[in-house]
């Protein structure tokens, strides 16, 4: 999933996902100090419950009030369902308004994110091989306009995800067209102008979805608000990113994108339909375009309306450490299934030399600091794409690089080396952000005590994303600060979308490629992963990131991440949905 | 030569007194004398000349202590060898005690020197507000006695320009035209710091130079009808000479108080605009210092008072100057 967090000293795009098998325990996150555990930050989610029923009641929780949410760059991405792929939407979107297949619910005993039912009675029954899902759907579901939804909405949704061009921030991209029967072919209602295909059915209330290859990760992918239902005919792609329609808990009363999005009870939502959400708020209110050091101070301050409010933005390094001291419970650590990279763009930086030679020149500890991120709480060392914890994942040895290690004597001999000392390292630099301001500085002195040439170039934070990271005719070799989260712990929601070569000329961006690496080999061997059984993917997918990491470097591990935020004093059941590093929505509500 | 009411006056009270026969002075030499006798403006002066010798000696001083503002200079410390994990400094304030290495300690995240920063940020605010200064006092010298001495449409017209200009609201303005400049230069990087820079001044001349147009010209307006401007244009005198030679030197007071009183505005209002985020992004400046200190008053109180008192000292010695030099030019004050 697209990593949407505060990008302190950079600036990131990620995915997200869940272990496909296997248990186990921690990552779960907890009240003020205690130290994260990080051994298992990818392996969440892996639970599953098939049988659990609404309503969902938590104890002593009362109703009312209208909880503020502060952001810095939220809400700047489309919340269409089928759109929808960035870490603070999603939970957003999952979480209160949109309803799909499957859900996730974060279990308080664990911790852990627990799959269970949504819209399907069930979470799906698979064919032998899993290529065909069945998903019964419930009656009583009711669109915040009181019609029923049908199985017929359902299926709808389904297919519209798969129409890429339409929605290319999306999920569908990734999986609905790679796994659906025809998906190849069939490029969505919008684009190839009818809603016949061969992937998706209805029989009766049942939806079913054929498989052009094994999916046994499909319920994970059925939690994606992609899978859930739309209104055909009054879902016009640009005027129902504005106003989609809810079938969730609370409904949109006011939406400016990247400004701020209002939210209503929806009356017609039936908790007893709903074996996750709940509906303690009135409301919440979400403000996007605040700036980091005005939230920590309303954080910090816990007057007025700051009482009912809450961040999922990080609080500064020194917010965290006065909190610390004066208001522990209303910090909350947790991690999120992310990895932060360095993305040399592989087109231009041809030798692995040079990739190594950056890798041993980041200032790793100096970026940290300098962008206010805490180590061992919400940056834990790298040395490969896949966050610890997800199932197959081997410990990849990088060159002999240690934790946060930066050795710019190591860097000028393997450039000396290759004959490249000198090489110019063009990087974005807002000039409009502080501390991305800082850190350019840092990485400037850092790169030329290396032996590279530092060369930042000038962007400013509006122009960012759209002329530097998704723009692949930008002149920056190196962009900095990238991020992809699991989708589900599956090696499967890291590897190929990070790794598999994207054509870029026809897209005109880099999909989630951001290195812009394509090695015809690692595509084919992706594909061979693809192929074996369901139960020896992990370990395949865990050989396969070895192997890339340590031939080709196409990517600078730079941490994975924690997540420590904070909230107002009335705020109550806050905790961090570690399967996306956001708040768990449906936990929270308002005391008096 | 013109010989001022001012002057006149003086010679008058001091034959009147029969004390003993002056001199030929000129009213700037007894302007100049008066001031010579003012406590508050010689110590304000000389504190003036402190900070400005500081500035400009900052290369040397911080090459001398090994201090550096600017945390990509091969030779700094970097972030982690001088920050515990939170960000603040393990030497010198504000949880450890004074360091000679780092007198006003080291500025939370980067590890850049403050008293460093605050060198090269007085260097800043210097050039800036002494520059702005220059430029807006010329142009409003010109416009004022272009307008004042020429009767009819240009009168008008330029009349009508300062007016103008002085009924914009030039705060808004400011914000909005800094971004627009820069961005226009945003694609070259070496240009941009330079183009910055420029932008910050010309905005302060373009909304700087009115007021003082305005009062040359109602000095001019005056001046015109005296008897020895009209002996002037009489005999012939050429207008650029009379402008010049005759109009000019009568005008010296308001100038130069303007100028002395302008600079300590600019201080500010240059201190003020960095820290809107206006500008310079990428040159200290004490208002950008303010700015980021402001988060870690709480715990870090010494960060925000360095630049705080830099720019309080700067412009109250600058100001109380301007206030003496008013004084000493404006004949009607006695001490």
């Amino acid at each position: 999933m697209r990593f949407r967090k505060p990008i302190v000293a950079l600036s990131a795009a990620g995915l997200l996902a869940l272990a496909a098998c296997g248990g186990g325990d921690g990552g779960s996150s907890n009240n003020g100090g205690e130290k994260v555990d990080r051994e298992t930050l990818g392996n969440v989610g892996s639970g599953q419950d098939p049988e659990r029923e609404g309503p969902v009641e938590i104890e002593g929780a009362q109703e009312g009030g209208i909880a503020t949410v502060y952001t810095q760059v939220g809400l700047t991405t489309s919340i269409d369902p089928s759109d929808l792929y960035y870490t603070d939407t999603s939970a957003i979107g999952s979480g209160l308004l949109f309803r799909s297949l499957t859900q996730y619910d974060r279990d308080p005993e664990t911790g852990q994110m627990v799959l269970i039912p949504d819209l399907a009675t069930d979470l799906g029954t698979p064919n032998e091989d899993f290529t065909e899902w069945t998903f019964e759907i419930r009656d009583g579901v009711r669109w915040e306009t009181g019609e029923e939804v049908t199985a017929e909405d359902v299926a709808y949704g389904i297919i519209r995800s798969m129409d890429n061009k339409t929605f290319p921030g999306g999920p569908g991209l990734y999986f609905s067209n790679p796994y659906f029967l025809g998906g190849d072919k069939y490029k969505g209602p919008f684009t190839s102008g009818t809603t016949e295909q061969e992937a998706v059915s209805v029989d009766g209330n049942k939806v079913i979805i054929k498989m052009s290859k094994p999916f046994p990760d499909f319920p994970y992918y059925g939690s994606f608000p992609a899978m859930g239902p739309i209104p055909e005919g009054e879902d016009d792609p640009d005027e129902y990113a504005l106003r989609p329609m809810s079938t969730g808990p609370y409904k949109i009363k006011e939406y400016t994108p990247a400004k701020t999005l209002v939210l209503e009870r929806n009356t017609e939502w039936d908790p007893a339909t709903d074996p996750g959400r709940t509906q303690y708020p009135d409301g919440y209110e979400f403000k996007a375009g605040v700036q980091i050091d005005q939230i920590d101070q309303i954080m910090l301050g816990d007057k007025g309306e700051g009482q009912t409010s809450m961040t999922y933005e990080d609080i500064s390094a020194q917010t965290y450490r006065t909190m610390q001291n004066e208001a522990p419970d209303r910090v909350v650590t947790g991690t999120s299934p992310c990895t932060y990279y360095y993305a040399p763009d592989y087109r231009k930086i041809k030798d692995i030399k040079i990739r190594e030679a950056l890798m041993w020149a980041l200032p790793y500890n100096d970026l940290m600091v300098t962008g206010g991120y805490i180590p061992e709480v919400n940056a834990f060392p790298a040395s490969q794409l896949m966050a610890p914890g997800v199932a197959g994942r081997v410990d990849i040895d990088l060159f002999g690089h240690g934790e946060f290690e930066t050795d710019p004597d190591k860097a000028k001999q393997l450039l000396e080396e290759s004959g490249n000392l000198g090489y110019e390292i063009k990087f974005p630099w807002r000039t409009d952000n502080d501390i991305n301001t800082k850190s350019k500085d840092v990485l400037i002195k850092a790169l030329e005590a290396a032996g590279f040439k530092a060369t930042p170039v000038a962007t400013t934070e509006a122009k960012f994303e759209g002329d530097i990271i998704d723009n692949p005719d930008s002149e920056v070799n190196v962009r900095s600060g990238m991020g992809w989260c699991q989708d589900w712990p599956s090696g499967s929601t890291w590897i190929p979308p990070v790794f598999q070569s994207v054509d870029i000329k026809e897209l005109g961006q880099f999909g989630t490629n951001y290195a812009a690496f394509n090695e015809p080999e690692v595509d084919q061997k992706i594909n061979e992963v693809f192929e074996l059984p369901a139960e020896e993917q992990a370990d395949a997918w865990g050989k396969l990131e070895e192997e890339i990491m340590t031939k080709y470097l196409p990517i600078i591990p730079y941490f994975h991440s924690g997540v420590v935020v904070a909230h107002g004093s009335k705020i109550q059941g806050y905790e961090i949905d570690n399967n996306l590093g956001m708040p768990a929505y449906k936990d929270i509500w308002i005391s008096e | 030569m013109a010989i001022t009411p001012a002057a006149l006056e003086e010679g008058v009270v001091a034959d009147a007194t029969g004390a003993e026969p002056v001199a030929g002075k000129s009213p700037t030499q007894i302007a100049l004398r008066r001031l010579r006798k003012d406590k508050v403006a010689m110590f304000c002066a000389f504190l003036v000349l402190v900070m400005t010798v500081l500035a400009i000696l900052a290369p040397v001083i911080t090459g001398a202590m090994n201090i550096y503002w600017d945390v990509s200079h091969p030779d700094a410390p970097t972030g982690s060898e001088v920050l515990d994990v939170y960000g603040f400094p393990i030497i010198g304030p504000p949880f450890n005690g004074f360091t000679w290495e780092h007198p006003l300690g080291l500025a939370p995240r980067t590890g850049s020197d403050n008293l460093a920063y605050l060198l090269y940020g007085l260097r800043t605010s210097m050039i800036v507000a002494f520059s702005a200064a220059v430029l807006s006092t010329f142009i409003g010298v010109v416009i004022g006695l272009v307008s004042g001495f020429s009767r009819g449409w240009v009168d008008r017209v330029l009349s009508f320009i300062t007016d103008m200009f002085l009924s914009f609201p030039s705060l808004l303005a400011m914000l909005a035209l800094a971004p627009i400049i820069v961005s226009h230069f945003g694609g070259n990087l070496d240009l941009l710091g330079t183009v910055q820079f420029v932008t910050l001044i010309v905005i302060l001349v373009i909304f700087g130079w009115m007021s003082l147009a305005r009062l040359i010209r109602g000095q001019v307006l005056s001046l015109r009808e005296r008897e020895f401007i009209q002996a002037a244009e009489v005999i012939g005198v050429p207008t650029r000479q009379i402008l010049f030679k005759e109009l000019l030197p009568n005008l010296i007071a308001p100038i130069v108080i303007t100028l002395s009183l302008n600079l300590p505005a600019f201080v500010a209002l240059e201190a003020g605009l960095s820290f809107l985020g206006l500008g310079l992004s990428d040159i200290p400046s004490l208002g950008k210092m303010v700015s980021d200190a402001r988060t870690y008053y709480s715990d870090y109180p010494l960060f925000l008072w360095v630049p705080v008192a830099a720019i309080g000292v700067l412009t109250l010695a600058l100001n109380l100057l301007g206030d003496s030099v008013r004084d000493a030019f404006d004949p009607r004050t006695r001490r």
